[in-house]
C-alpha cells in the first residue's frame, strides 16, 4: 500500500457494472471516488449491489466492464503476487462472516495478522485488546461455531480491524447485534478511523448514519441512487 | 524469523488436525523404504560378493597331453592373443596328483591303487577383472575349448550363471521396488496433501482473502512433505538396521552368509536414501498444491 495521499483517492471506480450468469445486473455504471481517511456509509434495500460492491473493491470478484482502483492498484491488471499485500491492507467484516467454526474467537481474530507475520506477542496483545473493546474477553478460547450470531459478528469485526489495516470494509456489520453491542461496534470504526485508516461500512440500518457527519452512499438496483455527503445533498445518477 | 515462527505454528496446528491420516503416510513410506532398501542391500552385497568371487575366477583347461614348451609357449600366445589375462599357469599330470593327494589329507590311501598319471594335464588360466560378466566367461571359455589338444574347459559354470541369474534377477526386484517407492511416496504424500486441502479448503480461502501469500500456504504443506520424507526414510532405515542385525545374530553361524561378506548400507548410501525419499516426498506434496494454487 502506497503512502497515504490526500490527493489520490483510495477508492476510485469508474463506470463499473457486474453481470452474475444468466444475466442479473448487480451493479450498473457505477462511479465512485474515496478519499484516503474518509469514513462514509453505503446503504440501500436487500439486493441493492451493496455486498457486490464491497467484493468488488477488496478483489474478491472483478468487474465485467470499467476500473476499480484501490491505493492506486487497478484491480483489473494487479499481478497476482500483489494481491495479497493489498488484501492485508483491507480489512473486511463479511456479512457471512467466514469463520472458522473449529477454531477459538482468539485463533480467529489472529489469522489477520498472522498472514502479515506479526509476532505472537504482539497478536495475542492486539487480540486480548480488541476482545475487551468488544465486550467479548470471556469468550477468548470458546470455539466460534458456538457462538451466537451476534458474538460471530463481534468476532468477525475484530478480525477486521485486527491487522490495522488502511481500508475497511465492513458489510451489514451491525445487523445481529442489539443498539448497546451496535454502540461499541460504532466506537471502534470511529476509532480506527480517527487514526486515518477509511472506513466503508454497508448497511441498511438507519439508525448508524443518522445524523453522522459521514458521506451515505444510497444503491438502488445496482446504480448509485444518491450521494449524501451532510453538506451537499445530491442526486448522483452517474453518466 | 517472524516468517518461520509463524509457519511453524501453522505446520504443528495442520500436524495436529490431520494427524492420523499423517501417521498412515508414514508408515506407508517406512514401508515402502523398507521394502526398497532390503532388496538394494541383497543386490549390493551380492554385486560386491560377485566381485570379489571374480577376483578367484579360474578357467581350467583339461589337456590330451603334456604340452612341451614351444607348444606351452604357443598356448599362452594364443590366449593372451584373445583375452588379456593375470596368470596362466600349467599343470603336469604328476603336479596334478600331488595336489590332488594334499587335499586328500588322511584319506590319501585311496590313491594307492590308481595310476600316478591318472589325472590329465592342464591349463589354469586367470583372467583380468575386467572379464566378469558370464557372457564374456561364456566366450573365454568356448575359445579356450578350441585350443590344441584341450579336451574340456572347466570354471563352475553351473554356479556362476546361477549366481549372475540371481544377481539379474535381484536387479528387477530392486528396479521394481524402486518404483513402488517412488509410486507409494508420491502418490501417497500427494493424496494425503490433497486431503488435508480439501479438508482445509474454506480456511484456505478466508487466508487468502485476508492477504494470505502462496508461501504462506505453501510452505507448511511443504513442510509435512519434508517430514514424511525424512521421518518415513529414517524409520525403514532403522527397521531393516534392525532386521540386518536380526539376520546377522541369527544366522552368524556357517552357512551361506559366511560366503557373503553380508555389510550395512555405507553413510552415503544412507544419505542418498534419504535424500530421495525428502525429495520424493516434497514433489508429491508440490504437486499437489500447484493443483491448488491454479484454483
Amino acid at each position: 500500500m502506497e503512502t497515504q495521499s490526500t490527493h489520490k483517492p483510495i477508492i476510485e471506480i469508474v463506470r463499473a457494472t457486474k453481470v452474475y450468469p444468466p444475466d442479473v445486473v448487480a451493479l450498473e455504471d457505477i462511479s465512485l471516488s474515496v478519499q484516503y481517511g474518509e469514513m462514509l456509509f453505503l446503504t440501500g434495500m436487500s439486493g441493492a449491489g451493496k455486498t457486490t460492491l464491497l467484493k468488488l473493491i477488496c478483489g474478491m470478484e472483478y468487474p465485467d466492464k470499467g476500473l476499480i482502483e484501490v491505493a492506486g492498484k487497478d484491480l483489473n491488471r494487479i499481478k497476482a503476487k500483489e494481491l495479497p499485500g493489498l488484501r492485508q491492507q483491507i480489512g473486511m467484516a463479511y456479512q457471512d462472516f467466514k469463520l472458522l467454526a473449529d477454531r477459538t474467537v482468539a485463533q480467529n481474530i489472529a489469522m489477520a495478522m498472522e498472514v502479515a507475520y506479526h509476532n505472537m506477542r504482539t497478536i495475542k496483545k492486539r487480540v486480548i485488546e480488541l476482545l475487551q473493546k468488544l465486550r467479548l474477553e470471556h469468550k477468548h478460547d470458546a470455539l466460534a461455531g458456538r457462538l451466537s450470531r451476534g458474538e460471530q459478528q463481534r468476532v468477525a469485526i475484530a478480525r477486521a480491524v485486527a491487522n490495522s489495516p488502511t481500508l475497511i470494509l465492513a458489510d451489514e456489520p451491525t445487523g445481529n447485534l442489539d443498539s448497546k453491542t451496535t454502540k461499541l461496534v460504532m466506537e471502534l470504526f470511529e476509532d480506527c478511523n480517527s487514526t486515518g485508516t477509511t472506513v466503508f461500512i454497508a448497511t441498511h440500518d438507519e439508525d448508524i448514519y443518522r445524523g453522522s457527519n459521514h458521506r451515505v452512499i444510497e444503491l438502488h438496483s445496482g446504480r448509485i441512487l444518491q450521494q449524501d455527503d451532510r453538506a451537499t445533498s445530491t442526486l448522483n445518477n452517474m453518466p | 524469523m517472524k516468517f518461520i515462527n509463524t509457519i511453524a505454528v501453522q505446520t504443528s496446528r495442520n500436524l495436529q488436525k490431520t494427524w492420523p491420516t499423517q501417521v498412515m503416510t508414514l508408515l506407508t513410506v517406512s514401508l515402502s523404504v523398507l521394502i526398497f532398501s532390503f532388496f538394494f542391500l541383497i543386490y549390493t552385497n551380492m554385486i560386491k560378493t560377485g566381485e570379489r568371487l571374480g577376483d578367484d575366477l579360474r578357467l581350467t583347461i583339461y589337456l590330451e597331453e603334456e604340452p612341451v614348451m614351444e607348444m606351452q609357449a604357443q598356448l599362452v600366445r594364443k590366449i593372451i592373443n584373445f583375452s588379456p589375462v593375470e596368470e596362466i599357469r600349467f599343470t603336469s599330470r604328476d603336479d596334478a596328483y600331488r595336489r590332488l593327494a594334499a587335499q586328500l589329507g588322511d584319506n590319501v590311501d585311496v590313491l594307492d591303487d590308481l595310476d600316478a598319471s591318472f589325472l590329465p594335464p592342464s591349463i589354469e588360466v586367470y583372467p583380468k577383472k575386467n572379464l566378469s560378466t558370464l557372457a564374456q566367461i561364456q566366450r573365454f571359455s568356448e575359445y579356450l575349448s578350441t585350443l590344441p589338444g584341450a579336451i574340456k574347459v572347466q570354471y563352475g559354470q553351473e554356479w556362476v550363471e546361477r549366481f549372475n541369474y540371481f544377481t539379474k534377477l535381484l536387479q528387477i526386484i530392486v528396479l521394481l521396488s524402486g518404483f513402488l517407492l517412488i509410486m507409494t511416496t508420491t502418490f501417497m504424500v500427494a493424496y494425503t496433501i490433497r486431503l488435508a486441502v480439501v479438508a482445509r479448503q474454506a480456511e484456505l480461502e478466508i487466508l487468502r482473502l485476508l492477504g494470505a501469500t502462496n508461501n504462506y500456504i505453501r510452505t507448511p504443506f511443504l513442510i509435512e512433505g519434508f517430514l514424511q520424507g525424512i521421518l518415513g526414510s529414517s524409520l525403514g532405515l532403522l527397521a531393516l538396521f534392525f532386521l540386518y542385525r536380526w539376520i546377522q545374530l541369527r544366522f552368524s553361524g556357517p552357512g551361506i552368509l559366511q560366503l557373503v561378506e553380508f555389510t550395512f548400507f555405507s553413510p552415503a548410501i544412507i544419505w542418498i536414501i534419504i535424500a530421495a525419499s525428502i525429495a520424493l516426498c516434497i514433489g508429491g506434496s508440490f504437486s499437489s498444491m500447484r493443483k491448488f494454487m491454479r484454483i
